[in-house]
């Protein structure tokens, strides 16, 4: 769910370099909002130069490329992930990017298709990790079916959901603050926010939530709360393995679900209350009404 | 390549008022020429005015030649390692913008390695200060390419001056047919220089082909005013101020007109994008400097 508009496609005629490259950077497919429909190439092919013929100079648009050419947007985004990992080492930055666009056989000037900042690389790892994350659930889902695994109570199955999202932060842990200040750039807000929100509807989907009325907001609001904040404490974790992050975390939804607990506690009590005191108000009034007669 | 010059030759001719002519007529500011003939004035005027090229540069734009070849440089934003080839390159603006970007990129660099090796020993220090001493280009190059012998002799002179040797070479040769194998270059620039080509499809073909895959292509180039306002004063000072300015500066005032007429024949934005685009380069975008005045093309080879 990303908000750029990219300009209609055209079929870019990948030099064999390009089309020859294997896989290995390429992590697994994600179900994006990609406007092409055509599959990746397949990692053996013949790394031969075809003839360069004249390609269109206009939008050839429908998805009906040939398996041989990758629109731009594909392109970027294996260069994005190429770059991913010189991220440790460079940061969210252009020379990562540049690095990236180096290992698939890339001008370094191929970096110049993307802000200096970075901004494109944070969110193209953003949305990746938040499809795996939606992969993971759909998995656990399935199996659940299948009557494989136990169904979850709702606050062990929030607190799984977000560690193993926030997990996929630790290879890059370290330039995460820098990440998060550029996600917080004004034109980058929108950007980011429809990613997160999307992400928190995706955990309570599939942790079973139906509600339709009021409720669907406070969740997810409450979602929200939880993993940002467990995000931060998450920053400057030192134990091993993140251990007080995680408990950290589990606390957050203990209280989480505390709260809804009391939330309705409350009501009914509150209905408690206002009973009685009609009681008490019809008591009187009839006590009175004896005592006039 | 020949069949793809036909095919953009025969693309280009409703362009055929702009001077990508299928025929032999071509423009030489608002005069009709053939394309020998164009090319000859063309490296004329350039003969002329070569050794006050940058005096009158300055006095024209009232400096702001220098801001715009530095946006050019930035937007390029080259890291240590850039193979660059600055097309009409002449008198090396561009180049030696170039070459102190990377420098300055290349200590920022060397900064942080440092910063990182916190523990090193003496001898560790020692050595990466050697090695990283003979490198502060970081391996880049840049290679300047003009026609005009003139030019190149100004640029060589203006790099002795002000002390730049290393990473820079010299040469002669034509942005239609550039004396250089495929796949070299990580980055072609041709800034004020594309206008003065006879053939722009060839100029721009020839691009695509020494490129690299990846690589980025950059023009900066006087364009169009689209402003009604802006666009009256800027012919207003074009055509009574600059040749004036040519002849008290330069004693040459017919270079000068030529100049501002050639201003006014090359196409504008969107007609320069289609015709990069037509060279097969992709993500092609430009970007306004005041109000049209000057324009950058960039567009990538993938």
């Amino acid at each position: 769910v990303r908000c750029q508009h990219y300009p209609p496609l055209r079929a870019l005629q990948a030099s064999a370099v390009l089309r020859g490259v294997s896989d290995e950077h390429k992590k697994e497919p994600f179900t994006s909002s990609s406007q092409q429909q055509f599959d990746p190439h397949p990692a053996g092919h013949q790394p031969e130069q075809e003839p360069q013929g004249p390609h269109p100079s206009y939008t050839g648009q429908g998805g009906q490329e040939s398996e041989d050419y990758e629109s731009e947007e594909q392109l970027q985004r294996r260069i994005l992930t190429a770059a991913l990992e010189f991220v440790p080492e460079h940061g969210w930055t252009a020379e990562a990017i540049a690095e990236g666009a180096k290992t698939l056989g890339l001008s370094v000037a191929a970096a110049g298709m993307f802000h200096s900042d970075g901004s494109e690389l944070i969110l193209h790892f953003v949305s990746e990790c938040n499809a795996k994350l939606s992969e993971l659930l759909e998995k656990e889902q399935k199996l659940v079916q299948l009557g494989e695994a136990e169904k979850k109570p709702t606050d062990e199955f929030l607190r799984d959901a977000v560690e193993a999202r926030l997990r996929m932060l630790i290879p890059y842990i370290e330039k995460w603050p820098q990440a998060l200040s550029v996600l917080l750039l004004p034109r980058n807000i929108p950007s980011s926010l429809s990613l997160l929100t999307s992400m928190i509807d995706d955990i309570w989907h599939y942790a079973g939530d139906q509600s339709t009325d009021f409720n669907w907001y406070t969740r997810r609001a409450v979602l929200t709360g939880i993993y940002n904040t467990t995000e931060l404490v998450m920053l400057q974790d030192s134990s091993p393995d993140f251990e007080d992050t995680w408990r950290f975390l589990e606390n957050r939804v203990a209280d989480a679900m505390n709260m809804s607990n009391t939330a309705s506690q409350v009501q009914s009590t509150g209905e408690a209350v206002v009973q009685g005191l009609m009681g008490a108000a019809v008591t009187v009034s009839n006590g009175g009404i004896e005592c006039l007669s | 390549c020949r069949g793809r010059a036909l095919l953009s030759r025969v693309r280009g001719a409703p362009r055929a008022l702009r001077g990508l002519a299928a025929g032999p007529e071509m423009h030489f500011g608002f005069q009709s020429v053939t394309e020998e003939e164009r090319r000859e004035k063309i490296y004329q005027v350039f003969e002329s005015v070569a050794k006050k090229y940058d005096v009158m540069n300055d006095s024209m734009t009232l400096g702001i030649h220098r801001v715009w070849k530095d946006i050019l440089v930035h937007k390029m934003n080259p890291c240590p390692g850039t193979l660059l080839l600055d097309v009409a390159g002449g008198t090396g603006d561009i180049a030696f913008r170039f070459i102190n970007y990377v420098r300055s990129v290349r200590e920022q660099q060397l900064q942080r390695k440092l910063k990182r090796h916190q523990n090193l020993s003496w001898q560790e220090i020692f050595e990466n200060y050697q090695e990283d001493k003979c490198n502060s280009l970081g391996d880049s190059q840049v290679v300047v390419c003009d026609i005009n012998r003139e030019m190149l002799k100004v640029g060589k002179q203006k790099a002795q001056q002000l002390g730049y040797s290393e990473g820079l070479s010299w040469v002669l040769g034509n942005a239609e047919e550039l004396p250089f194998d495929d796949d070299k270059f990580d980055v072609y620039t041709i800034a004020f220089g594309i206008r003065n080509v006879t053939r722009i499809d060839l100029a721009l073909q020839e691009a695509y082909r020494v490129l690299k895959p990846g690589g980025r292509f950059l023009c900066l180039e006087f364009s169009h005013v689209n402003n009604p306002l802006l666009s009256r004063l800027y012919d207003l000072y074009s055509f009574q101020v600059i040749p004036v300015l040519g002849e008290v500066i330069a004693g040459d005032w017919k270079s000068y007109q030529y100049l501002v007429e050639s201003i006014r024949q090359f196409p504008p934005q969107e007609e320069l994008k289609a015709m990069i685009e037509d060279a097969g380069f992709f993500k092609v975008d430009y970007e306004n400097l005041n109000f049209g005045i000057v324009a950058i093309h960039s567009g990538f080879k993938l």
